[in-house]
């Protein structure tokens, strides 16, 4: 999500903070910020939003989190109310999945090209402008996090219906997109026309230049609905994104009483309708019992209390000391969140809200666990495993990892098949190790390996008696053939501390760059000791492996693997070492 | 015909084959000594030139007769070369992610962890709620699921799978400390950079008074051992459903230093990976009173960190081997 600074100060307008410590500061407190820069001559930040704070999905939420972190005064939400007005709009809301829809209309409008500012916000948001009214409503969702929608009533009428698809079959988006569509599909419409769904307008009652008279309508649904609809539709839009997440009903009234004000002050025309407002069940928030000691005891750090209640009130929580005054020491509370924070339910959820602004770098980081006893659970099969890599490993072989995924069932009647694997060469889990380990030494032969021996310790699955099962099994090439073999039929230790001597050369992945040398000496020679001066001349980090491979009279021809180098740099120092320039 | 040189011959010998081309060519009916025989009548003391030449016959047979015997041990030189001890790689190697797995096994084995595993192939409930992620949950939408049998049984999408597993089982035994490495699948389209499987490394510890100075120290321990003691991280609140709160270690970009680079998407930091303190939801689900017990977990992939030690930019390198050998001669 992009974010203005100056547009922030709508809400925070005591906000002075360099925009370098402002994103370093969001990011500490749970707001992931990628960068800012300069665009149209405007600071913007760019946010990656958790699914769990929908509230942050708009200025409004951020300004909030800031005014506690930088202890500044938020600016109020206007509520004082639109003109009253003699007509009533004949909206209908027949399903449950509206928790709440505010309504008005504003009649007399002339719309248009949209102001500067207005079209350089929504270009900064990634939108096209598309008029006045259009830019203001998508102004209002960036500001308040609350996703509206505005109607055409010359094209929509005022009969607006929210229910789920009574009828239509083919749904028209505002960008002309076909989208098929059936009765699990959450949308408005007029009786005859499907006019919008719950993310996204429709074609049938766009606003133009020509509109004249509007119904704008702010809403949060069944956030479980929404999310399934644009799945089904294969379509995110802006709205989907907030109105999928927990949304907070109780914003909206400050939200159309803003847009609602913008509009007229922007596109002159008056309000014509009474402010229409279904809210049904309103959300309640929970009160929670808090002990001011738990984000001491969750951290491990002290925390004052007072900093505790503190920081919860700037929140926007209602702080209420113990009504039990036998136990009221000060330190336990009930607790009410605000309402746009509908991410707080627990306890721990306070006590994160109260360590993340006393600041998570105040943790040392230097206090690890203490090494303790603790009863060893260890399964005997890692202990196998662990022990037959050394072993094989000390016997020269290399450890391959292959893709547990493959393309041909080794018995189709037992073969545990992938639904929706989007790699459609590789569906089937495999039955053996054996066949990707033959495609492993097909590869080696065609690459020329010299002598490869190789292993895998990896699980192969199949079905039985309608179960599935995944066992460990060891995969070994000896040089001559492949062999598998079960974990299950070897005997397991009672304990393996695998080896700590890492052999270095652990690169089996990089390029390996071979060469030969022949090499013409006065008289025959040890191979042995040869390799042993030969190879202390090239620098361990690059040799992979020296070998003899034809000795004739007194010439000796080396190979020479080397490795964590290009081909130019393993050649000059090849070329250096057996003196061949 | 000089002994020193059938000498050097049969000394510079190296094979079976070539030994017996020698005791052909010295040895055989119409070999060079049976050849010289034929020149004994013209010789000017035959007596003499039979004593020399049965002198060299012998010689021969005998040069021939030990170089058979030490033959098959010069045939494998290679092997003894292969086995010799003088420093140089000559044992077989480990996967690079094994290296990587074990490094962190050894930190978190001296801090007294089991090493854990469970299914791959694993239900809806131990993917996702047991880890607090109810269906319909957003948090679902962040992995992309390969399903066995939609909706109920999927390969594992994460290491915390392993947690729930572990809670189940071990949840009345406490305290826990367990760390596991796990292949974990996402239906990712394989190429230079995704995989639909990869590597995740996890911990997890529930005991009496666990905070998140422990989790954070620890984290850190885990870091310096990989990255050295030189390495910057950063710990901040982050949004995982099993966990509250949240923890989300950074890492200042080594390329930058902090500056922001394209590497690091322009934020001065690379994310590490997930932790936090154990939600009290997934405590309780496990039959463990949150009351009572804390605990911590925290996961990062393994892949990443493993190709950049390695200079390895392809994903596909790192599995099914894909060896990049190219033999090139002189």
């Amino acid at each position: 999500m992009k974010l203005i600074y100056s547009h922030l100060k709508t809400f925070l307008p005591d906000l002075n903070v360099e925009p370098q410590k402002l994103r370093d500061d969001l990011t500490m407190i749970g707001h992931w910020t990628n960068y800012f820069e300069k665009i149209e001559g405007e600071i913007v930040f760019d946010l990656d939003i958790k699914t769990n704070r929908g509230d942050c999905l708009g200025y409004y939420g951020l300004a909030r989190d800031l005014s506690v972190l930088y202890d500044l005064p938020l600016e109020s939400l206007s509520n004082d109310g639109l003109p009253k007005s003699n007509y009533t709009l004949p909206i209908k809301v027949e399903t449950d999945n509206v928790t709440r829809v505010m309504a008005v209309k504003i009649v007399h409008i002339q719309n248009q090209k949209s102001p500067d500012w207005l079209q350089k916000f929504v270009r900064i948001h990634g939108a096209n402008s598309i008029n006045t009214l259009v830019d203001l409503t998508n102004y209002a969702m960036y500001m308040y996090g609350i996703p509206n929608h505005a109607f055409d009533t010359s094209k929509s009428t005022d009969n607006l219906i929210w229910q789920m698809n009574p009828k239509y079959t083919e749904f028209r988006s505002l960008d002309g997109t076909h989208l098929p569509i059936d009765k699990s599909i959450l949308m408005v419409n007029n009786r005859s026309t499907a006019l919008s769904l719950s993310f996204w307008g429709g074609e049938s009652c766009a606003i133009d230049n020509s509109t004249t008279n509007t119904i704008i309508e702010f809403a949060v649904y069944n956030p479980t609905t929404v999310h399934q609809n644009s799945h089904q539709l294969k379509v995110t839009t802006e709205a989907a994104t907030r109105l999928e997440k927990f949304l907070d009903p109780d914003l909206i009234p400050s939200a159309i009483n803003f847009l609602s004000k913008l509009i007229i002050e922007n596109c002159g025309g008056s309000i014509g309708s009474n402010i229409y407002d279904y809210y049904p069940n309103p959300l309640e928030t929970p009160s929670i019992n808090f002990d001011h000691n738990s984000s001491s005891i969750i951290s491990g750090i002290n925390i004052p209390t007072d900093f505790s209640k503190k920081t919860l009130t700037n929140l926007g929580c209602v702080v209420v000391n113990n009504p039990d005054p036998a136990k009221d020491d000060g330190t336990v509370s009930l607790v009410t969140p605000p309402s746009i924070r509908k991410d707080i339910t627990i306890s721990e959820d306070l006590a994160e809200e109260v360590i993340r602004f006393c600041g998570y770098n105040n943790i040392p980081k230097d206090q690890p666990l203490n090494s303790k006893k603790v009863k060893d659970i260890t399964p005997a099969e890692i202990f196998l495993i662990e022990q037959i890599k050394d072993r094989l490993v000390s016997e020269g072989y290399d450890e391959v990892i292959t893709w547990p995924l493959v393309s041909e069932a080794v018995d189709p009647k037992t073969v545990i098949k992938t639904e929706n694997s989007i790699n459609a060469e590789v569906i089937y889990l495999r039955q053996s190790l054996i066949p990707s380990l033959k495609q492993q030494l097909d590869q080696y032969k065609r690459y020329k390996l010299p002598n490869p021996k190789f292993f895998e310790i990896g699980k192969i699955y199949h079905q039985a008696n309608g179960q599935y099962v995944e066992k460990y099994a060891l995969g070994t090439y000896d040089g001559e053939k492949i062999n598998e073999t079960m974990l299950d039929d070897l005997e397991k230790p009672d304990s393996y501390i695998p080896s700590d001597q890492y052999n270095h050369a652990i690169e089996l992945t990089s390029q390996i760059i071979s060469l030969d040398a022949n090499v013409n000496l006065d008289r025959p020679q040890d191979p042995i000791s040869l390799i042993k001066i030969y190879s202390e001349q090239i620098d361990k980090d690059i040799l992979w492996s020296m070998e003899i491979v034809d000795i004739y009279q007194t010439r000796y021809t080396f190979r020479v693997s080397y490795y964590n180098c290009d081909d130019k740099t393993a050649k000059k120092i090849h070329l250096k070492t057996f003196n061949l320039n | 015909m000089k002994l020193d040189e059938i000498k050097n011959e049969i000394g510079s010998c190296q094979s079976t084959s070539e030994l017996e081309n020698i005791r052909i060519k010295y040895l055989g009916r119409s070999g060079l000594i049976n050849q010289e025989f034929a020149k004994i009548k013209t010789a000017t003391d035959p007596k003499q030139f039979g004593i020399e030449l049965n002198n060299l016959k012998n010689s021969v047979e005998k040069l021939i007769s030990e170089k058979q015997n030490i033959l098959p041990k010069i045939e494998n030189c290679e092997l003894k070369i292969e086995n010799s001890n003088f420093g140089l790689p000559k044992i077989g190697h480990l996967h690079p992610i094994t290296i990587t797995e074990r490094q962190l096994n050894e930190v978190f084995r001296k801090l007294g962890f089991s090493i854990y595993n469970s299914p791959e192939i694993v239900t809806d409930e131990y993917n996702f709620e047991r880890l607090n992620v109810p269906k319909n949950h957003p948090a679902r939408d962040m992995q992309d699921t390969i399903y066995i049998h939609e909706p109920n049984y999927l390969l594992r999408t994460q290491t915390s799978t392993i947690e729930s597993y572990l809670l189940q089982k071990e949840g009345q035994n406490l305290p826990i400390r367990a760390a596991f490495p796990g292949s974990v699948y996402r239906n990712e389209k394989v190429n230079r950079s995704n995989h639909f499987v990869f590597h995740q490394y996890q911990a997890v510890v529930i005991d009496r008074g666990v905070t998140m100075k422990d989790l954070i120290g620890t984290m850190d321990l885990m870091f310096k051992t990989l990255y050295g003691d030189g390495v910057v991280v950063r710990y901040r609140c982050k949004y995982y459903p099993e966990v509250e709160p949240g923890v989300g270690p950074d890492m200042q970009c080594f390329n930058c230093h902090g500056a922001g680079c394209t590497l690091c998407k322009h934020a001065g930091w690379i994310e590490m990976g997930g932790s936090g303190m154990i939600h009290p939801k997934v405590l309780e689900m496990a039959g463990i009173d949150h009351h009572i017990y804390s605990g911590f977990a925290f996961g990062m992939g393994l892949d990443r960190w493993t190709m950049a030690q390695n200079n390895i930019t392809d994903i596909r390198t790192l599995m099914g081997g894909n060896l990049a050998y190219k033999p090139t001669e002189l």
